[in-house]
Parts: structure tokens; sequence; C-alpha cells
């Protein structure tokens, strides 16, 4: 596992925790005069950072200019009455960067509970399987299969179509995470399952058992471990996708409700391409996905590396 | 080999038939409804929708056999009529992105691949890994982006209204406006993981010994990869077309709502949003179809690329 | 980390800079209005392109007031007399003339002399006659029926000579031969056979081949495909000619374009391929537009104040709340009073009409110019008037949170239900809430689709909700179910079978007057008290009304726009299309 790439995850999960305190504004907060005002360039005013303010010019057409004879300080530097937005405003004028920060706690926080689930479950259920063997295991694996060839995204949207539409943003938590697990895991338990009927056969396994160690002892304190390695790999290939499947779910109108921040509803306005092309920065979001993708596949390409090398 | 792939086939079949059920059933239990009381009512009734759900599903069931999917409410058409044309679409758009992932994936490929320094592979490889970080929502929205910023290919839909009657050599020039952007946001990680394995393949067919000896003999070297190498590093490729028909279904969904594509995938997504419960379940059939044929597709490569299986044991 | 990925991280790194600083170029400045020019000589000829967001269910109006069959039938027929969309004027249509009795209540009609349908077949009295008898037959059941009944009464019509119709109405009503307006002639000589078996609410369904399609309207019914478009072509047989003479409509075809996405609509305006929206675009079109408004491509129409605001209401009916602990509170005037005064109307449109809206506190708009009144309780912004009202209704700060409770701690919360997908309805649903919060209202929107939304809504399941109505005409007696409290759209408390409230039993014996009184002064009087009891105690909340645009390419002539929709396309036989830009 790359040191590096886990460091980055933790920065992730860091940033996510402490969203509250790194975010300059509440997620919710709405600046009426500063709906799609653009990104202010930061620079330095001997010590302090600071920006040059902009002004509203034309409120229907949502033109500002950059006010150069004022500076404010970066929020985290001083007091303002004037905002600052790094990146931006969105359509209900509150800042880009804030929303990001703590869409970045419930895209996290949601895919981190999904994965941590179906892991979970995954690891139990292949493990059971390989471990009791017979029809246990025909079935776990007949119905993982089956899992595993549905199309996930429609699977997902009937599912939580048919749930009722009247949520709360942490049921809908709740629900959203368990479909996801309820989908995700049979890739665990697939690779477990074939670990775990190699491993149980071999010899410290035959040892413990004749020592007269109990089922579960057996399966958690031997074989479970025997599988880390792919359980690490899995789970780094299902972050990204939980990720992607909560901004999916939230950018056609069937995940969190609108006033939550999470990556997925920050993207739900990005249908309207004119918007797009006026107010790029409301794109922002998606650049975060690209980032957390490409991390995790960072770690998981050197994850697999090092496994090939270390069979060589 | 028959037995095992009429094995898949049967699975395949079972497929079809629990995701179309299910869908069915599920979006029949499910709450809400775009139409007002009345209207509902009526078609309902014209619909027999308020017959017993048993046996609304049993003639449902006996249609669908008939490829009869009822009556889509929310289009009042044949469900049946609305799945071929947008099916198509769909079978379209993943088509071009499959045609274009292996047209950049498997040259790039080969060319990485047998090259193990030098800055040209790095430059691929690195690209290939930005690639496979590009998942298709992340992907079209920034095409979408560049190609509405730039104006260089239009946005939105698969053609553009602009004619009536359109000829058929104006109707192709038109869609081949239309389809590069969602296209290449569906293409784009298809590419980059077809580039991958295409690269470890070569390289490992490269290491074999006969490739080396063809080089001894003094072929050109892009001749003996060509000739030797190559033949060898494909079969793991082709394996992987079948995965990736299934992925290209799944990934087309949010291209064609994102992009405005009229395919399967917008139209389900339509069709949930409406409650048009025999369009929902007829979409899901449809995708299952796909989704059987791109595993059956994947069996039978497996199939031909894997001896134990052509020689009858279970893979 | 190898060096391969330290290089690609770099390259995001920069990517994120890059992004950071971006700037939006912004378009030069340009005030000028879109102002409205009618071309003096009209050319005939041309294709008129518009879009459809949503299809035709049947293409009869007897049976389906949605948009597209409402625009179907407004295309493809003609009425006995009309109220002009622009100048709110009564006038003559295939009936030249007409008059009264002395009570008002009897009305001879002289249809226009050699008017054929489509096919060639003549238009007679008998056609009037039949659709009546279609519009009142209880097993058509006809979605006309309400609206061409007087105090819940049908009119009385006969038809001396096929020239003449006499209508009578059952009591003297305050627009009076207007009725008419809401009549959607069908053709007598298609259509017997059917309604004689029963079958009429199959005719006229959208697979009917259009050679089988009998109409009197400038447009006769070319193809549909389903999913793609409707085309029209001109009606050669259509009787109005302009004043020169020249017989319309001056276009030779009208194109409805199939675009179910808003956002695709617009893409297609921009591109030129279509001349217009289905309807008004959004505030925030008007900047998008601005480029092709300046390369004198397209014009952005202001249409004015726009006649059917977003409203607010709560679920009125007592039961509901029986055994609900806000009971004692939510029901009360006062909550909905303090409310009223926590909205900032101002912030409100500059949020979400982006500053494109006029302060209202009823349901008349100023768009509606000769029903509105301006003399009724408003209500000025003040949070601390709005929290000096609910600490009246026993509603305080009783713990460290910043919502209010009541004496037995139920908290001030409510659920306010909304479209999905509109938005204006979303976006002020969300500045309700963030409203409503410094007050210590605790607002949950839950935003549904259309159809899950109406219904509960008709089945009283619903706290609050927050959208709006299309209302087809501008006269209150039009609206009557709207204001009277057995009305099927009296939406805070629909169908009660006697006034629940004193003020909805006021409201209901003045509305009774202002639709029997023929004086309009005395109408107009009688409806501001209408509007006073209404403004007084607020079954419905109103905010902001917009003003509504119209974006139109610059290839059409001879617009003229309305509130009500279709703006432009309800006079599309006067349409004209210049050729020169034609594709």
């Amino acid at each position: 596992m790359n040191r590096r790439g886990v460091i980055f995850m933790i920065a992730l999960v860091a940033v996510a925790v402490l969203a509250p305190t790194l975010a300059p504004y509440d997620a919710g907060r709405a600046f009426l005069d500063f709906l799609h005002a653009p990104p202010m360039r930061p620079h330095l005013d001997g010590l302090t950072p600071v920006a040059h303010p902009v002004v509203l010019v034309d409120r229907m057409e949502q033109r500002f200019a950059v006010d150069r004879s004022r500076t404010v300080p970066l929020p985290w530097f001083g007091e303002s009455d004037l905002p600052v937005f790094l990146l931006g405003a969105d359509d209900f004028g509150r800042d880009v960067l804030s929303r990001v920060l703590y869409g970045a706690r419930t895209s996290i926080a949601l895919a981190l509970v999904a994965t941590l689930g179906a892991v979970f479950i995954g690891t139990l259920a292949g493990a059971w399987a390989a471990y009791r063997g017979g029809w246990v295991d025909e079935t776990v694996m007949r119905v993982a299969d089956f899992v595993l060839v549905l199309p996930v995204i429609y699977v997902v949207l009937v599912l939580r179509a048919i749930l009722p539409l009247v949520l709360s943003a942490s049921t809908v938590f709740v629900l959203v995470a368990l479909i996801f697990i309820l989908v995700g895991w049979p890739f665990v338990a697939k690779g477990v399952r074939s670990i775990v009927a190699v491993e149980r056969n071999r010899e410290y396994v035959q040892a413990a058992r004749s020592l007269g160690a109990s089922h579960s002892r057996i399966v958690f304190r031997h074989l479970v471990p025997a599988c880390a390695g792919h359980l690490i790999v899995q789970a780094t290939l299902l972050l990204p996708a939980f990720i992607l499947a909560e901004a999916t779910l939230s950018f056609i109108g069937l995940g969190f409700p609108d006033p939550v921040a999470s990556w997925g509803t920050m993207l739900a306005g990005a249908g309207n391409y004119n918007a797009i092309v006026r107010f790029p920065w409301t794109l922002a979001p998606a650049v975060a996905i690209f980032a957390v993708v490409l991390a995790t596949n960072l770690i998981a390409l050197n994850t697999r590396r090092r496994k090939l090398l270390n069979q060589h | 080999m028959g037995r095992y792939l009429l094995q898949r086939l049967g699975f395949a079949l079972l497929l079809v038939f629990v995701v179309s059920s299910a869908a069915l059933l599920l979006t029949r239990a499910a709450p809400g409804d775009t139409l007002d009381p009345q209207e509902r009512a009526r078609i309902n009734h014209e619909l027999g929708l308020d017959r017993p759900l048993l046996a609304q599903y049993l003639s449902w069931l006996g249609g669908a056999a008939r490829l009869d999917f009822g009556e889509s409410v929310l289009y009042s058409r044949p469900v049946k009529a609305l799945l071929g044309e947008r099916a198509l679409n769909t079978a379209i758009l993943a088509t071009a992105a499959l045609i274009l992932a292996t047209a950049i994936g498997i040259p790039l490929g080969i060319y990485s691949g047998s090259r193990s320094t030098g800055i040209g592979p790095s430059i691929v490889r690195a690209l290939s890994v930005l690639g496979l970080s590009v998942p298709p929502l992340i992907g079209s929205l920034a095409l979408v982006f560049l190609a509405a910023r730039t104006g260089w290919f239009p946005v939105g839909g698969m053609t553009s209204a602009a004619g009536l009657e359109m000829s058929w050599s104006r109707y192709l020039l038109d869609l081949a406006r239309h389809i590069p952007v969602p296209a290449l946001a569906l293409a784009i990680p298809l590419a980059a993981s077809l580039e991958r394995l295409q690269s470890q393949a070569i390289a490992a067919a490269s290491r074999e010994t006969f490739v080396a000896a063809s080089r001894a003999r003094g072929l050109e070297r892009m001749q003996s990869l060509l000739r030797h190498a190559w033949p060898v590093s494909l079969r793991p490729v082709l394996g992987l077309y079948g995965v990736m028909i299934g992925s290209l279904f799944s990934g087309s969904f949010i291209v064609e709502v994102v992009t405005s594509w009229p395919g399967l995938g917008r139209l389900m997504f339509d069709a949930l949003k409406a409650r048009d419960i025999f369009l929902v379940a007829g979409c899901a059939a449809t995708g299952a179809v796909f989704l059987a044929i791109g595993t059956l597709i994947a069996d039978m490569l497996l199939a031909w690329t894997d001896p134990r299986v052509r020689a009858g044991e279970r893979a | 980390m190898n060096r391969q990925s330290r290089a690609l991280l770099s390259v995001l790194l920069i990517g994120v800079i890059t992004f950071v600083g971006w700037r939006s170029c912004s378009a030069p400045p340009d005030d000028s209005n879109g102002e409205i020019r009618i071309s003096t000589v009209p050319t005939r000829g041309g294709v008129v392109r518009s879009s459809l967001r949503s299809e035709p269910r049947t293409f009869n109006r007897l049976l389906d007031a949605n948009f597209p069959v409402d625009l179907f039938s407004l295309v493809t027929g003609s009425k006995l007399v009309r109220v002009n969309r622009a100048t709110r004027q009564l006038e003559p249509g295939l009936a030249e003339k007409w008059s009264a009795s002395p009570d008002n209540l009897t009305y001879t009609l002289t249809l226009r002399d050699g008017v054929t349908w489509s096919d060639g077949t003549p238009f007679t009295s008998a056609d009037v006659v039949f659709t009546f008898q279609a519009v009142y037959d209880p097993k058509v059941n006809s979605i006309l029926a309400s609206a061409l009944k007087v105090n819940g009464q049908p009119l009385k019509v006969s038809a001396p000579d096929p020239r003449t119709v006499v209508v009578t109405l059952p009591a003297t009503f305050g627009p009076g031969i207007a009725i008419l307006d809401n009549l959607h002639l069908v053709p007598k000589h298609k259509l017997e056979a059917a309604f004689k078996n029963g079958t009429f609410a199959q005719a006229l369904a959208v697979t009917t081949p259009p050679a089988e399609l009998a109409l009197l309207g400038p447009f006769v019914l070319r193809s549909y495909e389903p999913g793609q478009r409707i085309v029209f072509d001109r009606n050669p047989r259509y009787w109005k000619k302009d004043a020169a003479g020249i017989q319309l409509p001056y276009a030779d075809q009208l194109v409805l374009e199939v675009v179910p996405d808003q956002n695709a609509e617009l893409l297609r305006l921009q591109a030129g391929q279509i001349d217009m929206m289905q309807q008004q675009i959004r505030p925030e079109d008007v900047a998008t537009l601005r480029p092709l408004v300046d390369q004198g491509k397209a014009r952005v129409i202001e249409l004015g104040v726009g006649t059917d605001p977003d409203l607010l209401f709560f679920n009125l009916r007592t039961p509901y709340w029986q055994k609900d602990p806000r009971r004692d509170w939510i029901l009360r005037k006062e909550f909905r009073k303090a409310i009223s005064h926590a909205v900032d109307r101002e912030a409100y449109a500059n949020t979400v009409f982006l500053g494109s809206g006029v302060p209202i506190w009823g349901p008349i708009t100023p768009g509606n110019k000769d029903w509105f009144s301006p003399n009724i309780q408003r209500y000025a912004h003040s949070i601390d008037r709005a929290k000096e009202i609910l600490a009246g209704l026993g509603l305080t700060n009783r713990d460290q949170d910043e919502w209010l409770e009541d004496a037995n701690n139920a908290e001030a919360r409510f659920t306010l239900l909304t479209y999905r997908g509109n938005s204006s309805l979303e976006r002020g649903a969300a500045v309700l809430r963030d409203a409503l919060r410094p007050a210590g209202i605790a607002v949950d929107v839950v935003a549904l689709e259309q159809g899950a939304l109406v219904q509960r809504m008709v089945k009283g399941d619903f706290e609050a909700i927050f959208f709006f109505f299309s209302a087809t005409n501008l006269d209150p007696s039009m609206n009557l179910d709207f204001w009277l409290s057995s009305g099927s759209a009296h939406i805070w408390n629909i169908g009660q079978t006697k006034p629940a409230t004193e003020w909805e039993k006021e409201i209901d014996d003045l509305m009774m007057q202002v639709t029997s009184q023929p004086d309009p002064a005395e109408r107009r009087r009688l409806f501001e008290q209408v509007q006073k009891i209404f403004a007084e105690n607020l079954p419905a909340l109103y905010f902001v009304a917009p003003r509504l645009h119209m974006g139109v390419t610059e290839r059409l002539g001879g617009l003229e726009p309305a509130i009500l929709r279709p703006q432009l396309l309800w006079n599309v036989d006067r349409i004209t299309v210049r050729q020169d830009g034609a594709q």
C-alpha cells in the first residue's frame, strides 16, 4: 500500500471532518447580491492575503466588476463585511469553496460508510460460503454472481425511486448507503471466497482446528486476515465508485435534497449547458470527484504493481 | 463448450426475466405519480392497471413473451415502438464509443507496451491513469463544457431539428457531428483500460522466447510485434470486451442524461420520473437483454480464449 | 508515489489553480430592451417553428386541457367569439355579429357565411349545437363542461337556421357572451357516430390520420411524429382575411418540435432551429440570449408582469390537524401574517427572478390590468413584527435551538411541498426557507414530481404547498373554481359543502355578485372587496410576480405578445416569416 496515497486519503478525510473549521462560510449561507459571483483572485498585501471585492453591475445578467480600489482580507485572515469567493458563488450566492468542503463531508462519509459496509458484508458472506461449502457456498455465490451482472445504475435508480420522496437528509444517507452496500458486497465476497477456499486447507488452519478452535475464531483470526490485501484493493475500487454513484443519484434528483451540500447536489444545476459556459466554477465538485478518483487509482495501481512484484 | 454456452444462455434469459419482472412489480408498488387523479383513473382503466397486481403481472408476462410490453402512459405509444428506437440510439452510441475506445486504446497500448523506457510511453501511461480517473459523468460534463464553450461540436441531442425530411446523407452528417461528445465521454475510461491491458499483454508477450527468436532472425521490430506478439496478447484484451459492453451500458445512462441523447437510459430516466410502469419494465427488460448479450459475448470470447473452458471445464 | 504519479498530481494542481484563477468574460453592456416591431407589409409564406415540451395525449380538446392539446386546438380551430389576448377585448370569430336581449340572458349569434371545415363540409349552427351536446353529456365527461356553465347550470343552445345560433344563459353573467371563448368546436359530421355509440372518448386520438380530421383553424395537421414533431400546413379553407383582403394565415407551415427539456429548448432557439420556445424564457436566459440579440439574430420581448404568480398555502382542513400538536396556531391567520411579514419581497425578487419582478400581496397581479387592485393590505418586511405576532400566538424560543416553540413544546415547523424541476418554485421555496429561519420558523422543503404533488393536494394530504396555477382567463368570474368555497381549485380546502369560515362565505357571496353583475365598474368594485378580504385572511400567500420575457428569432413578424400562454402563437394566423434568412 502506497504511503503517500494513504496520506492523501487521510488528508481528504481530515478535510471532510474539519470542513466546518476550514470552510470560510456556512454551506447554506446565501449572499443575495452575489448570485453567480465569479472567483476572486487572491494576492498578498504586505503579509495578509487579500482579494479585490466584486460589485454587482447588472443583476439580470449577473455581471460583476472587480473593485480594484478596495481590498478585503481572505476570510481566514480577518473580518470583513464583504464576502470573498475563491471558487466563486453558486446560483443562490453561496460560496462554492465552502460547499465543496462541506460536500466532501457528505460524499466521502457516505462512500466510506457504504464501502466499509460492503467490505464487511462481503467478507462475512464470502468467508461463510467458503468455510461451510456445499449448498451454502453454491447459494451465496449464485446470488453474488447475479447481483454482479445486474445493471447497477438501473438497480440503484429503481430502488431509490420506489422509496418515499419525502425523506430527511439523514434517512437518505442511511438508505442510499444500504442500497450501495446491496450492490457492492458481491465484489468483495467473490474474492474472499476464493482466498478462504484455498486457505482453509492450509496447515495452520488445520492445526488450529485440531487444537479445538471455534469456527468463528478460525474464520476471523486466521482466514479473514489472509484476505487483507484483497480487501484493501476492493475498498479502493468501491470508494470512488460510490462517490460517483452518489453524485449520479443527486445529479438526477434522486439523492440528497437541495440544502444538503454534496458533490452530486452541487452538480445538479450542470444540466443547463448555458450555465456551465457562463459560470464554469460551478463545476468545481466535478474536479473534486476527479481528484479523488485519480488518487484512489494511483493507490490501487501501485498496490497492484507491488503485488505483482511480490509474486515474482 | 456447447453445454457451457447453453448454460450461460439460460442464465442470461433468467436475468432478463428477473430484472424486468422486478422492475414492473417494484415500480407498481412505488409512490408518486405525474398525472392528475381523474386522468390517472381513466388511463388506469384503459390500460387495465386497476386490476389486481397478480392479474396485471401475468398478462404483462404473457404479452412480454410475444414482445408486447403494453402501452406507455407518458408517450401514449406502444412501449415496443419506443424501446426499438431508443435501444437503437443507445446501440449507436455504445458502438461508436467501443470503436473509439479501440481505435485509441489498442494502438497506444501496443506502442507503450513495446517500449519500456522513453518519454513517449511515459506520457501514454500518464494519460491512461488520467483517463481511468474520468468517469462518464465527469467526462461528459467536461466535454459538454468544452463543446459549448468552443462551439466545435453541437451540444445536446442526437440530431439537430433543422431539416424536416432530411436526406440520409445529411442525417448521417448531422449524427456524426453530434456523436463525438457523448461517445468520447464513454470511451475515455474504456480506452484507458484497453491501453493498460494491451500494454501489459504486449510487454508480457514480447518477453516470450519465440518473439525474441523472431527478432533474432532479423525481422523488423514493428513487424515482429504485430505478427507474433500481438496475436498472443489479444486473448486477455478480448476478454475485456465482454466486461466493457456491460459497463458501456451502465455508463451510457448518465451520459445520455447529461447530453440529452435520446437513448434507453434517458427513456428509463423519464419513465421512472413519470412512473410509467410498463415503460420502466420494458426499459429494464431491454437493458437486461443488452447486458445478457454482453455477458454472452464475454463468455464466448472467454471460451474461445481460455482452453480450459473450450475443453468443457468450468472456468 | 513514483515520479510519474507525482508529475500527474502536479498537472492536476496546476489545473486546479488555473480553475481558481478563471475569470468570466462579460458581454458588452447593452440596455436596449427588445422592442416589438410589427412589419408593415405582411408577406405570405415561410415556416414558423416553435417547440413543445410535452406531447398531446389526444387531439380532443373537450377531454384534455393540457397545454399541447390546448395549443393544437388553438392553431387548428376557430371560436365563435374570442377574447383578444393582447387587447383583452371581445371580438367576433365564426360568429360575425350577435345581439343580446334586454335582460342580458339571450344572445343571438349570426354565423359567417361560406365557412367550411377543412374537408370542405360547410360549417353550420348544427355543429355548434352538437358541440354543446357533447360537452354537457355526462358520458363524455368533458373537461369544458364546468367552464361553460353559469351557476352550475348549462346554457340553452338552439339553431333556428343554419347561420343562426341562439344561446340562453340560465342567469345573468358578468362576462356575458365572452363565456363562448371557452368553447372549442368539433365537427358534427365526423363525430356524431362516435358520440351516439359511446366512443367519443376514443375519437380524435393522436393516431387519427390527418386526412380524417376536419378543422376550422388557420392550420391543419400534416403529420405527427411522436417524440419528434407536429407539422401543420396552411389551411386553404381558413375563413379569415387581413385588412388588405389577403387570406390568412401568412405562413405556409407551422412546426412544433418536441423538446422535453427546457435547456435543450433554449439551445435550439440559440442555434436558430426554432423561432420561439413553448413559453416564456427564464430570467437567467435573458442574459444567455444577449449575444444573439446583439448580433441582431433574436430579440427578447418583455411581456409584462405575469398573472400566474407562485403561491404558498396551508392545508386549512381542520380535521387534518386534529391530532397534530401544532393545531392551535398553524391554522390561524396570524401565523400566515407573520410569514408574510418575515419575507423580504425585494430579496425574493432579486434571488428568484434576478430582480425582474414586482412584490405582490394577493392573487391578482398588476399584470392583470383590468382587475388588479392596489388598495389591499400589505405586509411590510419586518422580522420583529413577525416575531411579535408569533409571540402573540404563544410561539417563543423556549430552548437552546434557533426555532420557536409553543407552550406544549411543539416546534414552529412545517413541510412545504413544491414541484421538482421548476426553477422559480424550487428557488422560491429555498428563499422562503431561508427567510423564515430568522423568524424562528423551520421549513422542510420537499420537491415532488408534478403529478405526485397534485395528487396530494387534491387528497388534502399536505401541510403546505408552494406552486402556481395556469389560468386561461383573466376574468375572475371565469376562475370561480378558485374563488368559491365549493370550487375544485379552492386549493387550501377543496370542494366544501358549505363555507367553512365566515370570510369564505363573504367571498362566495361577493363572487356570485361579481359574476351576475353586468356593469363592469360595479364588478370591479365588488371584486376589490374580495381582494381585500383575501389579503386580510391570507388563505394563500403571494410574494413576487415575475416580469415575463419571450425569446424570438428575428425572422418572425406580426407578433402580438400576450401575457397568457401561448403568448405568441395565440395569433399564429398573423405571424409572418422573413424569407431571406430561412434555411
